[in-house]
C-alpha cells in the first residue's frame, strides 16, 4: 500500500496510509528540505516531483503514492548542479529560503517539459507563495535556467557541497591543506 | 587582555558625556539605583568556543590554523542577509579572502547588545523603575547599561548594519593588528609597516598566511585604539558578493527549527484557543486517546498539545480531542476593534509631537479633514512558529529562531523553573519572521512539553494556529485635519491617531513574560510615542501636531516589518495627495514645496518621477506618488495601478532609495524588492477579521497574499552615497499602499482611505 520510490530508492512507509506524503518525507525519512507551510496546498513550500509533475506533497497521501517515483529537493541533484539551482544562486533569488525548495521543484518540473516557457506559462506554473518577496527574480532565474538547459549559457554560481580541504587549499592561497600543518 | 576588545559591542562612541557629578546626582536621588549600578559588571569576556586549531581573538572573530576565518553574527538571519553583510564588513577590514569565511551565530553575551535599537525605541526599552526621569543623559546611559546587562541582542528596526558595522569593523581591525604584530615578530620588522591582503599579512615581498600567525597573534596585546586598514584598491565592502547562505538554500540543507532531528525525538501539535484571557476548559479524552500514533498529551492551563511519531498524527489527534477553551471578558471582534478605535479618536489624546501653534493657526479658519482606517496586519511567514526542545540531565536545549535570544532563554527558564544558565539556546535561521520571532511562545511551549514527556520534542504550529494566534501589527485610524494657506499649501496640520500602545505591550511580553492579554490590558490608555512614529516626519509644516489616542481594542498587538511607519505613511501620503488635488497642484511640486528640510528625500522624489515618466498625477494617468523616510533611509515611489476585471491591478512600481553607503548593493536591492512586495501584500491583504475572539481566516489562501502573477514590474534605483548606512529592511514597505491608493485616485477619481485598499466607506 505504501511502497514507492523516493529519490531513486525503494521505500515502504510503515505509517498510516492516510499520512500525507509531506510528513512521511519529513518525519520518517528526515528529508527536511521539503517544508510545511500551510497543509492545504496553497503555499507550495512542500512541492515535490512525482513522476515528473510538481505536486504539493501535503495534498497526497502515501497510499496514493504507491508505485510512483517521488523526487525531493535532496534528490534533484546531489551537488546543486541542476540549472535551476545554479540560476537561483546566480540571480540571488532566496532570502529567508523557507519557500525556496518548493519554488525550485516547481521550476524544475516546468522546465523539464518546456525549456523555454513564456511569462504566462511561468506564472501559471509558479503558484507558490513567498513572503520575503523573491518573486521579481523568479521569472528571470527560470529563463536563465532554460538557457542553460538549451545549451546557450553556462553558469557555475553555487559550489558543490563537501569540497575536500586539500582541493580548497589548491584553489585558495589563504588556505592550507591539512598535510601542510 | 584589555584594549578595544572589551569595548566591542558596547558602542562606546554613542555614550553621552556623563560627568561623575551627574551620575552622583542621579544616583543619590534614586537610592537603590546607586547600589544597582555598583554591582553591574563593567567588562564582559567573549564566551565563544574554539574548534581544534581555531584561535579566539574577540567576540566576533576566530581564525583557524588552516586559514579559515569564523565570523560571529549576533543577529537573527531571517532573510535580510545579515549573515553575509556583517562578515563582508569584517572581511573587508581584515583583508581576508572571501572564500575563507565561515559564519557562526553568536552565543548570548552582553557584548552583542543592540544599543542602537534601545536608543531608537527608548519608550520600549526604558525600564520604568530603574531609571530617573530628570537627567536625560543619565537616563539614556542607564537604559543602555540595562540593555547590556540583559544582553538585549535584538534583531529589529533595520538596525543590523547600522548597529554592528562599527563594532565589527573595530573587531576586525584589532585582529588585523594582532596578525601583523605576529608576522612582524617573525620578520623582525615594524608591524605598522605591514599590510594585509587576500588572507595574508604582507611586508614588501614577504607574505604570511593568517592561519600561520593566528596562534601567535592570539596571545599578543592589541593596540589600545583600532588601527584601520587603508582603503583597498579592490574593497570587499560595496561589492555584490553572493550571499553565503544561498548554496544551502537551494539544496534543502539549510536548517530551520523544524529541521532539527535528534535521537528519540517526537513531534507535537498544539491548540491554544481564542486570543484573550483564555483557559483550557475540557478535552474529549475518550475520543482523543484512541487516536492512531498518539504517544503523549500535555494539558496546560492555556493550551493543549498532542505528541506523536509524526506531526500529522499529532495534529490529527488534536481534532479528536476537540479541546474546548473559555475566554473571560468580551471576546475580540472586528466590530469591537472598530468601535474602540472610533471612540479613542473622539476622546482626548496625548500630544506627542508639537511644532508652532496649531490651535492659534487653525482658529477661525476653514479646516479640511479626512479619516483613514487600517486593518490589523498579520506576519504570516511561510514557516509557522516552530521550536525543538530536548531535556539534557537537569538542563534543557532549545532550537528556535528568535530576534531576542536572551529574552527567549529567560522566558523558557521562567516557564520551566530552570535557571537561565541551565537553558542552552541554539539560534537557527527564521523562515521569514517580519518580527514574528520576537514572540517566544513556541519555544516556551516546546520546553514545557519536552520536560513533561522527558524526551526531545519538536513543536510546530499548524497554519490555522499561526493565523489565529499571531499577534498582529495594530489596526489604526487617523483623523487628519489641516488649514491651508492662500496658495492651497498646508499651513497647519493636526494628526490624531487612534492605535493601541503596542510598544508597552511588547516590552511587557518581551522582558516580563507577561501574557499577551494581560499586557494588553495593562498598557491600555497609556501614551506610546513609537506608535505614531513617522507621521509627516519629512515635511516642513509651520504648525504641526501629532496626537496619540490610545485605543483599548482588546486585541494584543505586536511589532511588524515597518512598524508604525507602515500606517503613518499611509495617512500622511494619502492626505498630502488629497490636499495637492484640492489645491489643483501637481502631487510632485506640492510635496517638493514642503521638503526643504529633507533634501535627500527630495532628490529621491525628483529621480523617481523622472525615471517613471511622471505625468503630473492628473486624472486618467493611473500614476500615484508617495515618499517616506525612516531609519536613516529615504524612498520615493511611483505606482501605476488601475482597476481591472480581476480587481486592483498594480502594473509598475518605480522606487528610488537613498540608504546611504551600501555594504552589498545586491542584498540592498533584494531587501527593497522584498519590502515593496511586503507592502504590496499589506495593501491588498495580509489581514483577517475577528469574531468571537478568533480570527475568521484559517487558511493561508484566505489572506489574499500576492502570487507571482500579481507582481508588478519593479524598477529600483539607489542613490550613490557615502553617507552612513541607513536601514534597508523596512524602507520598502511604508510607501507602497499610499502610492497605489493615490494611483487609483488618478485612475478612477475615487479616494481609497482604507487598508487593505478598499472603496468601502469608513
Amino acid at each position: 500500500m505504501t511502497k514507492f520510490s523516493v529519490n531513486d530508492r525503494p521505500v515502504e512507509y510503515r505509517m498510516d496510509p492516510e499520512t500525507p506524503l509531506l510528513w512521511a518525507l519529513r518525519d520518517a525519512s528526515n528529508l527536511t528540505g521539503t517544508k510545511y507551510g500551510c497543509g492545504t496546498g496553497e503555499c507550495g513550500a512542500c512541492t515535490v516531483d512525482i513522476d515528473g509533475e510538481a505536486i504539493r506533497s501535503c495534498m497526497v497521501t502515501i497510499a496514493e503514492c504507491e508505485g510512483r517515483f517521488v523526487t525531493t529537493i535532496e534528490g534533484l541533484t546531489r551537488d546543486r548542479s541542476h540549472p535551476v539551482q545554479q540560476a537561483w544562486v546566480a540571480d540571488q533569488v532566496p532570502q529567508c529560503g523557507f519557500c525556496q525548495s518548493g519554488m525550485i521543484m516547481a521550476a524544475a518540473a516546468l522546465l523539464r517539459k518546456n525549456s523555454n516557457p513564456s511569462d504566462a506559462e511561468i506564472d501559471a506554473a509558479m503558484t507558490n507563495i513567498c513572503r520575503c518577496g523573491t518573486y521579481p527574480r523568479i521569472r528571470g532565474a527560470i529563463r536563465r535556467a532554460g538557457r542553460v538547459l538549451r545549451g546557450e549559457e553556462r553558469i557555475a554560481a553555487a559550489p558543490p557541497p563537501g569540497i575536500r580541504p586539500a582541493d580548497a587549499a589548491r584553489a585558495v592561497p589563504a588556505l592550507k591543506a591539512p598535510h601542510e600543518r | 587582555m584589555t584594549g578595544i576588545r572589551d569595548k566591542v559591542g558596547q558602542s562606546g562612541t554613542r555614550l553621552p558625556h556623563v560627568s561623575r557629578r551627574q551620575i552622583l546626582i542621579g544616583a543619590t536621588a534614586t537610592g537603590g539605583l546607586a547600589l544597582a549600578w555598583t554591582f553591574w559588571p563593567r567588562a564582559y569576556a567573549p564566551n565563544l568556543t574554539a574548534a581544534r586549531g581555531e584561535h579566539i581573538f574577540n567576540a566576533f572573530l576566530k581564525i583557524g590554523e588552516d586559514g579559515h576565518i569564523a565570523m560571529v553574527v549576533p543577529q537573527c538571519e531571517m532573510g535580510q542577509g545579515v549573515t553575509t553583510l556583517l562578515p563582508q564588513i569584517m572581511a573587508d577590514e581584515l583583508g581576508a579572502d572571501w572564500r575563507t569565511i565561515a559564519v557562526e551565530t553568536a552565543p548570548i553575551n552582553p557584548l552583542y547588545t543592540n544599543t542602537l535599537v534601545v536608543d531608537e525605541d527608548s519608550a520600549v526599552f526604558t525600564p520604568r523603575r530603574l531609571v530617573p526621569d530628570f537627567v536625560s543623559d543619565v537616563r539614556g546611559w542607564a537604559r543602555r547599561e540595562w540593555a547590556v546587562r540583559h544582553a538585549v541582542m535584538l534583531t529589529a528596526n533595520s538596525s543590523s548594519v547600522r548597529m554592528f558595522e562599527g563594532p565589527c569593523r573595530d573587531a576586525a581591525a584589532q585582529v588585523r593588528a594582532l596578525l601583523m604584530m605576529a608576522a612582524a615578530r617573525r620578520w623582525d620588522a615594524d608591524w605598522e609597516q605591514c599590510d594585509t591582503e587576500g588572507g595574508f599579512v604582507t611586508l614588501g615581498q614577504k607574505k604570511l598566511r593568517f592561519g600561520d600567525v593566528a596562534a601567535a597573534a592570539a596571545l599578543l596585546e592589541p593596540p589600545a585604539e583600532p588601527v584601520y586598514r587603508a582603503a583597498s584598491a579592490d574593497p570587499l565592502y560595496g561589492k555584490e558578493l553572493t550571499r553565503l547562505d544561498l548554496p544551502s538554500k537551494v539544496d534543502g540543507s539549510a536548517n530551520y527549527a523544524g529541521d532539527i532531528r535528534l535521537p528519540d525525538m517526537v513531534f507535537a501539535a498544539i491548540r491554544q484557543g481564542p486570543l484573550g484571557a483564555t483557559r483550557l476548559k475540557s478535552i474529549d479524552r475518550k475520543a482523543g486517546m484512541a487516536s492512531p500514533g498518539l504517544l503523549h498529551i500535555v494539558e496546560h492551563e492555556r493550551w493543549f498539545a498532542a505528541v506523536a511519531r509524526n506531526w500529522w498524527a499529532a495534529n490529527r489527534a488534536l481534532d479528536h480531542f476537540a479541546p474546548l477553551f473559555e475566554t473571560a471578558g468580551t471576546p475580540i471582534s472586528s466590530g469591537r476593534i472598530d468601535k474602540a478605535l472610533a471612540a479613542a479618536l473622539k476622546a482626548d489624546g496625548y500630544r506627542i509631537v508639537k511644532k508652532g501653534d496649531v490651535a492659534e493657526a487653525m482658529e477661525g479658519r476653514t479646516k479640511v479633514a479626512a479619516h483613514y482606517a487600517v486593518a490589523p496586519a498579520l506576519h504570516a511567514p511561510i514557516e509557522t512558529r516552530t521550536a525543538t526542545a530536548a531535556p539534557d540531565g537537569g538542563r534543557l536545549r532549545v532550537w528556535v529562531a528568535t530576534q531576542a535570544p536572551a529574552q527567549c532563554r529567560d522566558a523558557v527558564a521562567q516557564a520551566t523553573g530552570l535557571a537561565p544558565s541551565d537553558v542552552t539556546l541554539f539560534p537557527v535561521m527564521a523562515g521569514g519572521s517580519f518580527d514574528a520571532c520576537l514572540d517566544h511562545s513556541a519555544a516556551v511551549q516546546a520546553a514545557i512539553i519536552a520536560l513533561q514527556i522527558k524526551r526531545p520534542v519538536q513543536l510546530a504550529w499548524s497554519r490555522a494556529e499561526e493565523i489565529m494566534r499571531d499577534i498582529p501589527r495594530a489596526p489604526a485610524r487617523a483623523r487628519m485635519i489641516a488649514t491651508l494657506d492662500a496658495a492651497g499649501g498646508i499651513d497647519a496640520l493636526v494628526a490624531r491617531i487612534a492605535v493601541p500602545p503596542t510598544n508597552h505591550e511588547v516590552r511587557a511580553r518581551l522582558f516580563d513574560n507577561t501574557p499577551a492579554d494581560v499586557a494588553q490590558r495593562d498598557a491600555a490608555g497609556t501614551p506610546d510615542a513609537v506608535a505614531i512614529e513617522g507621521l509627516a516626519r519629512v515635511y516642513d509644516i509651520r504648525h504641526f501636531a501629532v496626537d496619540h489616542c490610545p485605543a483599548d481594542i482588546g486585541l494584543p498587538t505586536a511589532r511588524w516589518r515597518g512598524n508604525a511607519d507602515s500606517y503613518t505613511a499611509f495617512f500622511t501620503e494619502c492626505f498630502i495627495d488629497e490636499m495637492a488635488a484640492r489645491a489643483g497642484s501637481d502631487a510632485l511640486s506640492y510635496r517638493m514645496a514642503m521638503l526643504g528640510k529633507s533634501p535627500l528625500l527630495a532628490h529621491c522624489l525628483l529621480t523617481a518621477t523622472s525615471l517613471a515618466g511622471w505625468e503630473g498625477g492628473i486624472s486618467g494617468t493611473a500614476q500615484g506618488l508617495a515618499c517616506h523616510s525612516m531609519r536613516g533611509s529615504h524612498i520615493a515611489l511611483v505606482a501605476t495601478a488601475r482597476p481591472s476585471e480581476r480587481g486592483l491591478q498594480v502594473e509598475q512600481l518605480v522606487a528610488v532609495v537613498d540608504a546611504g553607503r551600501l555594504v552589498n548593493p545586491a542584498i540592498a536591492r533584494q531587501q527593497v524588492e522584498g519590502g515593496l512586495i511586503f507592502g504590496l501584500a499589506a495593501a491588498v491583504g495580509a489581514t483577517t477579521d475577528y469574531e468571537g475572539g478568533i480570527a475568521t481566516a484559517r487558511k493561508l489562501g484566505q489572506l489574499g497574499l500576492p502570487h507571482l502573477a500579481q507582481i508588478p514590474e519593479l524598477l529600483i534605483e539607489f542613490i550613490d552615497s557615502d553617507r552612513e548606512p541607513g536601514g534597508i529592511g523596512e524602507i520598502g514597505v511604508p510607501a507602497v499602499a499610499p502610492a497605489i491608493a493615490n494611483a487609483m485616485f488618478a485612475a478612477t477619481g475615487h479616494r481609497i482611505r482604507r487598508l487593505p485598499l478598499s472603496a468601502q466607506p469608513i
